[in-house]
């Protein structure tokens, strides 16, 4: 494999994405912000109104910060997800655009390059932005966008391959739903997002660390609001990282080439 | 003797079945495209016709055998191979996220054609084809016939010297076809090696220069129309019943040789999808 060769060809299959976030921004705006921003909304704002404060790693912040960065990953989470794999099935089984530019002088390996580049650029902007308004509201530190953007991407790049594998192994688009609601739901919902980890039950707390979310926002909790850092996190994150992109990779070859 | 753009030597491919023997869909196919020629590959279907052409895209890797483009064998260099190949695939592959013309201007980049040139081509193509005034259109409102006229279009935006189109004119009416063989006798004679997969002897017979036919992953023959209808059904007139009660004697085609080499049957080989 040629690298700059290589490189230009995965450059051009996210140009390509690029090419038609830029023409349906309107679009991509209301889809990749409304949900985040209403999560802020009812849980920063309105159950954070209830709670006031808690304690997190043995630290006293508002209920409020501690939702606006959970919401960090969640981003990650639900856009790298989605973005690959109803989006990837549709552009593999309904457009077969895969098929159509894995002929041209481009290669099917850096076409699912491309994919999981762009699924991961396009949640980190998501990321960055949402970031940008935990600084307005005065949340997050004036450096919080800058230094969340490469967890964010690596953190969404580990989803996107997910829904890229789930994407491949679906017979129909149908089936994105079983682990939709039993993987990524849970990993909503107990990883960390609404409540500090440490709230669950100990078999619970080990199954919640085991999965990827809970890693990913006990970091950006570090880099938003300086809780300590959990030094596990970052192998828990680098190995699922690696383990779903492989995977998803191997996986959508294992379905278009026979 | 000037090199074939596309060469195909001894490819067969197997595909693994779960529990079952592996399945043989091509069985050492070989043939040669030369420049300004027009291949016509024919067979029923799950004769491994598209599996060849998948093979010869080089988007599956053949069991054995190998694909020169230009020289260039296909599955060690796709990238460079594929740089000189046009493709129209039997599916609709077309990206429906962009509207007609950027399609066109879009698919130009990943064979490097520069922006300007792309453009250029691009509404001298939807001229060419009959669909200008689609050109800010989504794929999706085309109909059945735009839409593989767009796709064959697509397949010459880079100007390939080897072209493969697989099932192009199917779903398009009978003027919509004839002025699409119009521009396929036109690439050819441009220079272009074509490869054409039709279901329609008729176009295979006027159309192509040599035709190959294939069964079950073997060619069982391989020559010029005239030649194949001269060696398997000789010159005697055949008798066919026009409608019912009206017999009629015509002259034998390139359709009485593909039924009698391939045998009329309605069960289809097995394969994958």
């Amino acid at each position: 494999m040629r690298l700059p060769e290589s490189l230009w060809g995965v450059r051009c299959v996210w140009l390509r994405y690029f090419d038609v976030f830029r023409k349906s921004l309107a679009y991509y705006l209301v889809t990749t912000f409304a949900e985040p921003f209403f999560y802020l909304l009812a849980f920063g704002f309105g159950v954070g109104g209830l709670i006031g404060s808690l304690r997190a790693d043995g630290q006293e912040l508002s209920y409020r910060s501690f939702v606006f960065s959970g919401i960090l990953g969640q981003t990650a989470l639900f856009q790298g997800f989605y973005e690959a794999s109803y989006g990837g099935f549709v552009r593999m089984y309904y457009q077969r655009i895969f098929q159509a530019m894995a002929i041209t002088p481009i290669t099917l390996s850096e076409v699912l390059w491309g994919e999981l580049i762009w699924d991961a650029s396009k949640a980190t902007l998501a990321v960055v932005i949402i970031a940008s308004i935990g600084v307005v509201t005065g949340d997050f530190p004036l450096r919080a966008p800058l230094v969340v953007a490469p967890l964010a991407f690596a953190a969404a790049l580990l989803f996107a391959g997910l829904g890229l594998a789930v994407a491949a192994r679906a017979r129909t688009i149908d089936e994105i739903s079983y682990p939709q609601y039993l993987l990524v739901f849970p990993m909503f919902l107990f990883c960390g997002v609404f409540f500090p980890v440490e709230r669950l039950p100990p078999v619970l707390q080990w199954l919640a660390w085991a999965l990827p979310l809970t890693s990913v926002n006990s970091l950006m909790r570090t880099l938003t609001l300086g809780l300590p850092f959990q030094p596990g996190a970052l192998p828990v994150l680098a190995a699922w990282l690696v383990l779903l992109v492989a995977y998803s990779r191997r996986a959508m070859f294992a379905r278009l080439v026979k | 003797m000037e090199l074939s753009p596309l060469q195909v030597k001894q490819l067969t491919k197997r595909y693994r079945r779960e529990g079952g023997a592996p399945l043989e869909a091509v069985s050492d196919l070989s043939f040669e495209v030369r420049a300004g020629e027009c291949f016509g590959l024919l067979g029923p279907n799950g004769a491994g016709k598209s599996t060849a052409i998948h093979c010869i895209s080089g988007f599956y890797p053949p069991s054995s055998g190998k694909v020169f483009i230009g020289g260039l064998d296909v599955h060690a260099e796709p990238k460079r191979a594929r740089q000189i190949l046009g493709v129209c695939a039997q599916e609709d592959t077309l990206d429906s996220d962009f509207r007609v013309y950027d399609q066109l201007v879009r698919y130009a980049t990943f064979f490097r054609v520069p922006a300007a040139e792309a453009k250029r081509r691009a509404s001298a193509l939807l001229e060419r084809f009959g669909i200008a005034d689609k050109a800010g259109e989504l794929v999706e409102s085309l109909s059945g016939g735009m839409k593989r006229r767009l796709q064959v279009a697509r397949a010459l935006i880079s100007a390939p010297s080897v072209l493969v189109l697989d099932e192009a004119t199917t779903g398009l009416d009978p003027g919509m076809r004839r002025s699409l063989w119009e521009i396929v006798r036109e690439e050819r004679d441009k220079g272009a090696a074509i490869l054409l997969c039709t279901h329609y002897m008729e176009e295979a017979e006027r159309l192509c220069d040599r035709v190959a036919l294939m069964d079950r992953g073997r060619i069982r023959a391989l020559d010029s129309p005239r030649r194949l209808v001269e060696r398997h059904m000789g010159s005697a007139a055949v008798e066919e019943e026009l409608r019912p009660g009206v017999l009629w004697k015509r002259a034998p085609h390139l359709e009485d040789v593909y039924l009698k080499l391939t045998g009329a049957r309605l069960h289809e080989p097995e394969g994958p999808a």
